[in-house]
């Protein structure tokens, strides 16, 4: 897998356009298998979504790209660089979001984006830049100096987008953007991400067929760790039942 | 697997807690230890065993091999750990930052030293299991510093026949030889050492008047009440030493370098009085010891010197209470004026008086020289009740009493046409008795006070406090250490904690 | 500002930014203060006690050679604050990677350009800064005090050593059990555990073989520790410390492998 990921580096620009590539992607805990050989490739620029009920193997994925776990067999490529031989390539293209709840409550929102953008390698003059912009962006002015733990969740996942953001990453991945919230913070982090779409390339992990319908153009949907399906949004999601897709049905695109 | 591991190492805490908490009264391992020891272990062994386990059963070829670099990197890091240990351990490097390095000799075995014409030998003879030469050993390395004592070692048993000669009789003595006389110190420390380098020196300061026949401290006497002590220290500093016995009638010659007056219980007759007056009037040189409650004549002699007495206990309720004593009426001086006698003494060089009288000064003429050389705390006052010597009750301070630095020592100097007068006055007698010349730095206070009054200012000194192996025996000012323990002790913690409370509140609040 | 200081000065909001980190402060350098000034108070009784009631002698030891500040004062107040240390430590350490882990933003971290090497090197460094602070708390009253009667501050500076690097080999057990650990509860435990275990096996020297126990002594942390109340720095006593932080440092480190393989 090393020396595949490794060869695969400098050729990352006969890739093309390949944002995210995983090849008979498996990972097992134990005896119990979370993702069983996952093969898919999302295009640079592309808005993609990841679908599957809990426990589909979605997250399990997304720590796979992030690098956060490595894989039982195959391969996994970001840019063409394998997370789990080149974090910092990997992770200098990455932008993060996870659930709301996975912040520091103690910080201060303006402290904790300095944070971020320095532990994303920026400095200086470019770091508040930075934390300028996203707070301007994402409409925190009004919380920055304010602690983490004390913002209703909407403007909590706000804070987590903008941290993101703000090393202006080549792709991110959003991990439940929605969960938690209520309609109206729902509606308006759909907003932001619906903002973002065609600027960078987007992997959108959700269960939410609303979510995954306003803002990817394609999706593959995960049930127990295998591909059930895969395409273009509407092909996917256009059937009478979509939600078939969860219960489990072999891929067929 | 890992709430096993973790109970197993709850267990192991309690069983080993446990034993160590009840072994003085069972020596024996009872089943609650064994058990708790036994299970603990097994229960580490199995969570261990499970872990392994788990893992090779999650683990692939591949990612076995990061679990191995992983591995490797601990087992590294153990190995790496255990030869840093190792190396620092061969290489017996260490640095001692005892108190005894740090040791400095006192100003008079220097003084004693440098006055010699040749070096002193000092061998320590030892045995190798007696801890105590270490200390002896470093005592030794500073005498060699000064240049002025060539230091050697020997065991024990290796040369019988100079040990015989020698006198030595144990391990961890120092022979210490001037020419050709020695001296044998059985239990070194600088102290003993001093003593024995001046008897070697055999020197001449002077002579020495003591007063006897009313009641006066006695100077043969052994018991703690007595004033041996005194008699033997000014020995040691080379004074000769003469009773005078004032009822004899006989004359105070004028070659006396100091007349030493301990404590008279009764009033003196008034021909000894005016016999004190001339002595003085003459160029005469005087140290007095006073006790509250008796009023001797003396008093009224040095008064007239400008040295006024009243007949009060001082008390200072910064000293507390002392051996069952109402508190304060113990002073424990730690303000010293500047005078040749106080040199050196301060805050962490304390003085013990046990039942004092204060001083007022006047001067009689002009040139005159007066100095408060010691002096209670500001919170001392003067109670003219001299019951509160006998009360084991705190005394109660009338309205009219002046709380103020009152002095409990002082001097004079008198220049007059028969020649220099000194005097020097204590208002307490206790102090240079048998039983506290000893405490804290009393004995440094009242040799210095002769050597002031018999003009041998050189010789004023603080002699060598005794020394054992690894601690420092000097007292700390109790005063200073609960002005420090108030003002950070408790103050920096109280701090901490409201910096504490603010953080609180603040991220509740914001 | 790297990747590494940033997370420094992250680590060092999130410490000072909760009470907790007073409250330990508070109760070390509290305890200190009560241990010593009490201790001293009782050294100066016993002293006076002596030095008044015998009648004292060049030739003669007015006081006994127990009385003395090693003794009376130096040694009791190592051993009870280096057992008091074992409680409170842990009060600081159990929070500092398991809390991240239950937070889930551990997962953050890593997604930085933070190796996780850099990341244990990190909560390291600021745990142990935090641990230099609250000795310096602990030892501002002892050293003004012994500084005030001009007595032993090397010996002092001596026993500040020895009970710096006992508590710097507390945290990295501390930071150890912590790295392994989902919850703060079972961080703190365990690390309370191991340092009750790991303190002295001179217990255990009634039932076990000699060279069993020259072994555990060997790694247990009284031992080593107990030689600087005596005023003398023994280099193999400080890379016993140094040791066993490097050993907890790697089993922080390797819990990072672990949880990519074992999830």
């Amino acid at each position: 897998m090393t020396n595949e990921q490794a060869a695969a580096g400098p050729g990352r620009a006969a890739n093309g356009g390949v944002a995210v590539e995983a090849r008979e992607l498996t990972r097992r805990f134990g005896s119990h298998t979370a993702l069983d050989a996952i093969s898919l490739r999302v295009e640079s620029g592309e808005a993609f979504g990841l679908l599957g009920a809990n426990g589909a193997g979605k997250t399990t994925f997304m720590r796979l790209v992030t690098g956060y776990l490595l894989p039982s067999s195959g391969t996994v490529a970001v840019g063409g660089f394998a997370p789990a031989t080149h974090a910092a390539e990997v992770h200098a293209r990455l932008g993060f979001v996870a659930e709301t709840s996975r912040l520091y409550p103690d910080l201060r929102v303006a402290g904790f984006l300095r944070f971020a953008g320095g532990a994303r390698g920026l400095t200086k003059g470019a770091l508040a830049a930075a934390v300028e912009s996203a707070i301007e962006r994402f409409h925190l002015g009004g919380v920055a100096s304010r602690l983490i733990g004390h913002l209703s969740k909407g403007f909590q996942q706000r804070v987590s987008l903008a941290q993101a953001f703000l090393h202006d990453p080549a792709l991110v991945i959003v991990d439940e953007p929605t969960s938690g919230l209520d309609p109206i913070q729902q509606e308006e982090v759909r907003g932001i991400l619906a903002g973002l779409r065609g600027t960078r390339t987007l992997i959108l992990c959700t269960h939410d067929l609303t979510e995954a319908r306003d803002l990817t153009r394609r999706v593959a949907v995960l049930h127990r760790g295998k591909l059930a399906a895969m395409g273009p949004t509407p092909e996917v999601l256009g059937g009478e039942d979509p939600l078939s897709l969860f219960r489990g049905r072999e891929a067929s695109a | 697997m890992r709430e096993v591991g973790l109970l197993g190492l709850v267990a192991i805490a309690f069983g080993a807690g446990s034993y160590v908490a009840t072994r003085d009264a069972n020596q024996s391992l009872t089943w609650f230890h064994a058990l708790n020891l036994a299970g603990g272990s097994l229960a580490l062994l199995v969570a261990a065993l499970a872990s392994l386990g788990r893992l090779r059963a999650a683990a692939q070829p591949g990612l076995r091999a990061v679990l191995g670099r992983g591995l490797l990197g601990v087992l590294g890091a153990v190995a790496l750990a255990v030869g840093l240990e190792r190396a620092a351990h061969w290489s017996g490097l260490e640095f001692d930052w005892t108190l005894e390095r740090l040791y400095v000799l006192s100003e008079a075995t220097e003084m004693g030293l440098a006055e010699l014409d040749e070096p002193v030998r000092a061998t320590l003879y030892y045995d190798e299991e007696d801890p105590r030469a270490r200390s002896t050993r470093l005592l030794l390395r500073a005498l060699a510093a000064t240049g002025r004592v060539e230091t050697a070692e020997k065991k024990l048993g290796a040369s019988p026949e100079e040990e015989d000669r020698f006198e030595v009789g144990s391990s961890n003595t120092v022979v210490v030889r001037l020419g050709d006389r020695f001296e044998s110190v059985a239990r070194p420390t600088e102290g003993t050492f001093y003593e024995a380098l001046y008897r070697l020196r055999s020197l001449d300061s002077g002579l020495v008047y003591m007063a006897r026949g009313t009641g006066e401290g006695d100077i043969e006497r052994t018991a703690d009440d007595g004033f041996s002590g005194l008699a033997q220290a000014l020995l040691t500093e080379g004074y000769r030493i003469r009773s005078f016995v004032p009822a004899q009638g006989t004359p105070i010659p004028p070659e006396v370098d100091a007349l030493v007056w301990l404590a008279p219980r009764r009033r003196l007759p008034e021909t000894t009085l005016a016999e004190v007056r001339r002595y003085l009037a003459g160029g005469g040189r005087l140290v007095v010891f006073l006790e509250p409650g008796v009023e001797s004549g003396l008093e009224e002699v040095i008064a007239e010197w400008g040295l006024r007495s009243p007949d009060a206990v001082l008390v200072d309720p910064a000293s507390g209470r002392m051996d069952g004593d109402a508190p304060g009426v113990n002073p424990l001086a730690f303000h010293y004026g500047s005078h040749p006698i106080s040199r050196g003494l301060g805050a962490s060089r304390m003085t013990f008086f046990r039942g004092a009288r204060s001083f007022e000064l006047r001067k009689p003429e002009v040139e005159d020289d007066l100095w408060s050389v010691v002096l209670a705390s500001s919170r001392s006052w003067l109670a003219e009740d001299l019951e509160v010597l006998e009360r084991r009750s705190p005394p109660l301070r009338p309205a009219s009493a002046r709380s103020d630095y009152h002095p409990l020592v002082v001097a004079g100097r008198y220049q007059r046409e028969a020649g220099e007068t000194r005097i020097v006055a204590f208002g307490d007698a206790d102090l240079a008795s048998n039983r506290h010349l000893r405490t804290l730095y009393n004995l440094d206070l009242t040799l210095n006070a002769v050597h002031w009054v018999a003009s041998r200012e050189p010789a004023i000194k603080l002699l060598p406090k005794a020394r054992v192996a690894g601690g420092d025996q000097f007292a700390l000012p109790i005063q200073n250490t609960l002005t420090r323990f108030y003002g950070l002790g408790l103050l920096l913690p109280e701090l901490l904690l409201m910096a504490g409370a603010l953080v609180w509140v603040r991220t509740r609040s914001a | 500002m790297t990747p590494f200081w940033a997370l420094v000065r992250k680590e060092l909001a999130v410490l000072f930014g909760s009470p907790l980190a007073y409250v330990v402060l508070t109760l070390v350098a509290l305890v200190s203060s009560l241990i010593f000034f009490d201790h001293l108070r009782i050294y100066n009784q016993i002293l006076f006690v002596f030095a008044s009631t015998t009648m004292g002698g060049f030739e003669t030891d007015t006081i006994p050679d127990y009385v003395n500040l090693r003794d009376q004062v130096f040694f009791p107040v190592m051993e009870n604050l280096g057992f008091v240390l074992i409680l409170l430590v842990p009060m600081i350490t159990m929070r500092i990677f398991a809390e991240e882990r239950s937070r889930g933003t551990d997962e953050l971290l890593v997604t930085t350009l933070l190796t996780p090497s850099q990341i244990v090197l990190a909560k390291f460094a600021v745990t142990f800064a935090f641990v230099a602070l609250m000795m310096a708390a602990s030892f501002v009253y002892p050293a003004l005090a012994i500084r005030e009667g001009g007595l032993g501050l090397e010996h002092l500076l001596a026993v500040f050593l020895g009970l710096l690097f006992h508590a710097f080999g507390l945290a990295a057990l501390g930071l150890a059990c912590s790295a392994f650990s989902r919850t703060q509860l079972v961080a703190a435990v365990g690390a309370l555990a191991l340092g009750f275990v790991l303190w002295d096996f001179s217990w255990a020297s009634g039932f076990l073989s000699e060279g069993v126990i020259r072994f555990l002594e060997g790694i247990a942390l009284h031992p080593h520790y107990r030689f600087f109340a005596e005023g003398v720095v023994i280099l193999s006593h400080l890379a016993y410390f140094v040791g066993l932080v490097i050993v907890c440092f790697a089993l922080a480190r390797f819990s990072y492998d672990l949880r990519r393989v074992a999830g």
